[in-house]
């Protein structure tokens, strides 16, 4: 069965196309303009996966409000926030209300494709038992590709879409600088130097929650990052 | 011309104080001139009156005589020696009388001393004839020589002369001539001395021998053979009246001048009978007080006054206020003493017997009084103004100072406010409630638009980015749903093209919302504490890959230096720096990035051969939206710099950019923690 995704975008054009490219995919498609329609549709049937832009007309905020009505219904529907704001504020805000990827509107449809294919599958790897030949395992790193989870020390490390293809693409050969471009590459997301940089600035702090030592990304500087393992 | 310039100009029109006073003292000094000259005058009317009555002293104008064949018997101080010299006598050579004579000028005196009268006769002749022992006395017709007579008459009576004549020069025996014959006159003492171009007679003659008229007769012959040529002092029979001093007027002057005061008493012929006194003033403080009195005379009108003559050394007072007075009308005159310049107030008072003058009464008076008090007046006057001059001057200077003071203190805070982009800063004198602080608080507002339109530049690209993210969206989104519907060749080109123009869109809003990024990033981040050698080291490494036309040197002597900051926005600042250099050289040129400490600083330089930096432009490239790039590369926002020159600030580091030899080098200066 097709997987429905609801869109809220109050652009028509963007909503549109969108749509089109959704369909194009094979998934069926919801697209509302506000906040209260939405809702009201989600009352009768939650959808698969929500793409939410955050100014939503007079409603500036109104996309961080329905992202958290939506989670407070749902702890694992796949959120992914696609705005023309491109604070750093915005995007910890987005992502602390529970959201699975925040992304720009400058990203290119292959890409956002890819990205809720991905949350999809993540989706269904959930339901499915694990399997150990989707793992990597680099001391105290373990990554699980079809889940696209990642434990640390064996506690689960808490991280969006972006941050998991980071550490993946870092993780899946120590010791090799990966520059920018393969980190922008990797993540399938066009992102500038402080993004990067704030990706892997987070991703720090999400591994230093756990192990106060954690010390296994290393900076390079001028040419990019390295995953290091003892 | 600075303030302080200007207002010490101003300052000396305090000048015009010394001036006023200056008028003010001429006002006083005329007045006291003119009260003085009034109690000249009074004295001067009263003495002609005392003098009125000792009419028998005043000798009587004869109308048979010319006065000037009178002769004047001057006083002598002392007693001359007769020997043929002048130059005892108590007398100037001005004295001398002068009359004509056949070869030259004929030059005598008649003086008295005591009861003796002395003649002395100068007389130009060539060719000296002496007497024989037969003509000494008398030209016997055959026999003449050379001699001189003094005639002494008392008309209508006795004409008589007293005959001087040599047989050879020397002491020698006069004669004297009376209608009774020629005797010789052994009480008359006489000297003849021989001079060259002519000779001498010197002579002492008991005044008893004499009458009241004088006069000389000089012959000179120049052959014993001839009669010769005469000479005479007189032009009628007989001569004039001799005129001598009073000695009664002049016991009575003595007894009524003032001291500092000079009377002088004339016959109606102004020949002097009596003088008396001295003018006074010329004292010895004249000449110390005349460096003020100069100044005086520079700022008032010096005076017109003819210059004071002392009485006539001939005997005889010609000067106008005394003719004047001669003629009846009392007259006063102001002069000016030929030493000190000091001022000399002169009364001629005519004497009268009934309608008759019989003489006048000159009085004259020095100003000292007048002089020392407008002295001592302009003295203080001049003390006075240099004083408040200097204290207007000083205070004016110390006025302007203050205020230049002030003034470049709000320019060269309003320069760094503008330098320091810290325009919101209160201005030095903003309190002030005079024109310096309304131009401190227009200043401040001019600052603060400026700092507003600035704010609105920064704001405006990152605003400009977000706004038109949404329409980018829609131009790609749009482009990317077309790339799955069927195209033909064309098509396809044409949304290729269109793909690339929206991805360039894309670059240059993902540019231009950079600086806000950063400015977020500075906002929130936790500075850490790094090795810049090694960030540097590998950052500088890491271009030679990117750049491949350029060459790198890293031009460092350090081991470590310790910042405190972000290294990614470092690297980020050194970016946009490199990426510069980049622009502004050429193939193959080497970019040198530099660090080097400096006292508490660190220094990191980027250089680049190239053409050096408008000057214009030097401060302003730093702003937001400024690009010097002339419009070669359009996807230059004038951003860089900007960014590059936040990350310097977020780290407590100045960015400046300057002009080297063959090129330019930026700097950027950091707090170094240690080294």
């Amino acid at each position: 069965m097709a997987k429905r995704i609801a869109i809220v975008e109050d652009e028509a054009a963007i909503r549109e196309n969108y749509v089109a490219a959704f369909q194009r995919e094979g998934y069926r498609v919801d697209a509302f303009a506000a906040r209260r329609p939405a809702l009201d549709a989600f009352e009768i049937r939650l959808p698969d996966l929500v793409v939410i832009d955050i100014n939503l007309e007079d409603d500036v905020e109104g996309g961080f409000e329905l992202c958290r009505e939506l989670r407070a219904r749902s702890a694992d529907l796949p959120i992914i926030f696609l705005t023309a704001r491109d604070s750093e504020f915005d995007a910890v805000s987005g992502l602390r209300l529970g959201a699975d990827d925040y992304l720009t509107k400058d990203i290119s449809l292959p890409h956002l494709m890819a990205r809720i294919a991905a949350l999809f599958r993540r989706l269904d790897a959930m339901q499915k038992p694990q399997g150990s030949e989707s793992r990597i395992t680099r001391g105290d790193l373990v990554i699980d590709t079809e889940r696209m989870t990642i434990h640390w020390q064996d506690t689960p490390v808490g991280l969006t879409l972006t941050e998991f293809w980071l550490v993946h693409s870092m993780a899946r050969y120590p010791g090799h600088v990966k520059n920018r471009q393969q980190l922008m590459d990797a993540a399938q997301a066009v992102l500038d130097d402080n993004t990067i940089t704030s990706h892997v600035k987070r991703i720090r702090r999400k591994f230093h929650a756990i192990d106060p030592d954690f010390d296994a990304i290393e900076t390079v500087y001028g040419m990019g990052y390295r995953w290091l393992s003892d | 011309m600075n303030l302080k310039r200007q207002l010490l100009l101003v300052s000396l029109l305090t000048l015009i104080l010394p001036w006023a006073g200056c008028e003010f003292i001429r006002e006083t000094e005329s007045a006291l001139r003119s009260g003085q000259q009034q109690m000249l005058a009074g004295t001067a009317r009263a003495l002609a009156n005392t003098m009125a009555q000792y009419g028998e002293e005043f000798p009587l104008a004869d109308p048979a005589f010319d006065s000037s064949d009178q002769l004047y018997v001057h006083e002598l101080d002392t007693q001359p020696t007769i020997d043929g010299y002048f130059d005892d006598w108590s007398l100037q050579s001005a004295v001398l009388k002068s009359m004509r004579g056949t070869e030259g000028p004929v030059q005598f005196a008649v003086g008295r001393f005591g009861e003796s009268i002395y003649l002395y006769v100068e007389v130009s002749d060539r060719n000296v004839i002496y007497a024989s022992s037969q003509s000494i006395v008398l030209d016997d017709g055959s026999r003449h020589a050379d001699r001189v007579r003094l005639i002494s008459s008392n008309p209508p009576y006795l004409r008589e002369s007293i005959v001087f004549a040599a047989e050879a020069p020397g002491r020698i025996l006069s004669y004297k001539q009376s209608a009774y014959g020629f005797a010789p006159e052994p009480t008359v003492s006489a000297y003849w001395q021989d001079v060259p171009g002519g000779y001498r007679v010197e002579a002492r003659i008991p005044a008893a021998l004499l009458g009241t008229h004088l006069g000389l007769i000089v012959n000179n012959t120049d052959d014993a053979a001839q009669a010769g040529t005469r000479s005479s002092s007189f032009a009628g029979q007989t001569p004039g009246a001799s005129v001598r001093l009073s000695p009664e007027i002049e016991r009575v002057a003595a007894q009524l001048v003032q001291p500092d005061m000079r009377l002088l008493v004339t016959d109606a012929d102004g020949w002097r009978i009596a003088a008396v006194g001295e003018p006074g003033g010329g004292s010895a403080g004249d000449a110390a007080r005349g460096f003020t009195r100069r100044i005086y005379d520079l700022l008032v009108e010096s005076g017109t006054e003819a210059v004071f003559a002392e009485p006539d050394p001939r005997g005889r007072e010609q000067a106008a206020y005394i003719s004047a007075a001669l003629s009846g009308t009392e007259m006063a005159s102001w002069f000016r003493s030929e030493a000190g310049g000091k001022a000399i107030v002169a009364v001629a008072a005519p004497i009268k017997a009934g309608d008759k003058v019989l003489g006048a009464v000159v009085l004259q008076q020095g100003t000292d009084a007048i002089l020392s008090l407008t002295n001592s007046g302009l003295a203080r006057l001049i003390n006075v103004t240099l004083i408040a001059t200097l204290a207007v001057a000083a205070t004016l200077l110390g006025y302007a100072t203050w205020l230049s003071r002030r003034i470049r203190q709000l320019s060269v805070a309003a320069e760094e406010a503008l330098d320091n982009e810290s325009l919101q800063s209160a201005l030095p004198s903003a309190l002030a409630d005079d024109e310096i602080g309304d131009l401190s608080r227009s200043f401040s507002s001019v600052l603060r638009q400026l700092g507003e339109y600035n704010e609105y530049l920064r704001s405006l690209a990152s605003k400009l980015s977000h706004e038109l993210r949404t329409p980018l969206a829609i131009v790609t989104s749009s482009l990317e749903n077309l790339e799955h519907e069927p195209l033909n060749e064309a098509g396809i080109g044409y949304t290729m093209r269109a793909r690339e123009g929206a991805d360039r869109l894309r670059r240059i809003l993902s540019a231009m919302s950079e600086a806000s990024r950063v400015e977020e990033l500075m906002a929130n981040f936790e500075p850490e504490s790094f090795d810049m050698v090694n960030v540097l080291r590998s950052t500088v490494t890491a271009y030679s890959d990117v750049y491949r036309e350029r060459r790198f040197a890293f031009d460092c002597v350090l081991d470590s230096a310790t910042a405190s900051g972000s290294p990614e926005l470092i690297i980020q600042m050194l970016d946009k720096l490199v990426d510069n250099a980049v622009d502004f050289s050429n193939v193959d040129d080497t970019i040198s990035i530099g660090l080097h400490t400096a006292d508490d600083r660190l220094e990191i330089s980027v250089m680049n051969p190239g053409a050096p930096l408008p000057e214009k432009m030097r401060t302003q490239m730093f702003d937001s939206m400024v690009s010097m790039r002339a419009g070669k590369n359009t996807r230059h926002l004038g951003l860089g710099l900007y960014v590059a020159r936040l990350i310097a600030s977020g780290h407590d580091g100045k960015i400046s950019a300057d002009n080297v030899d063959g090129g330019v080098v930026f700097t950027v200066t950091l707090p170094l923690l240690n080294a």
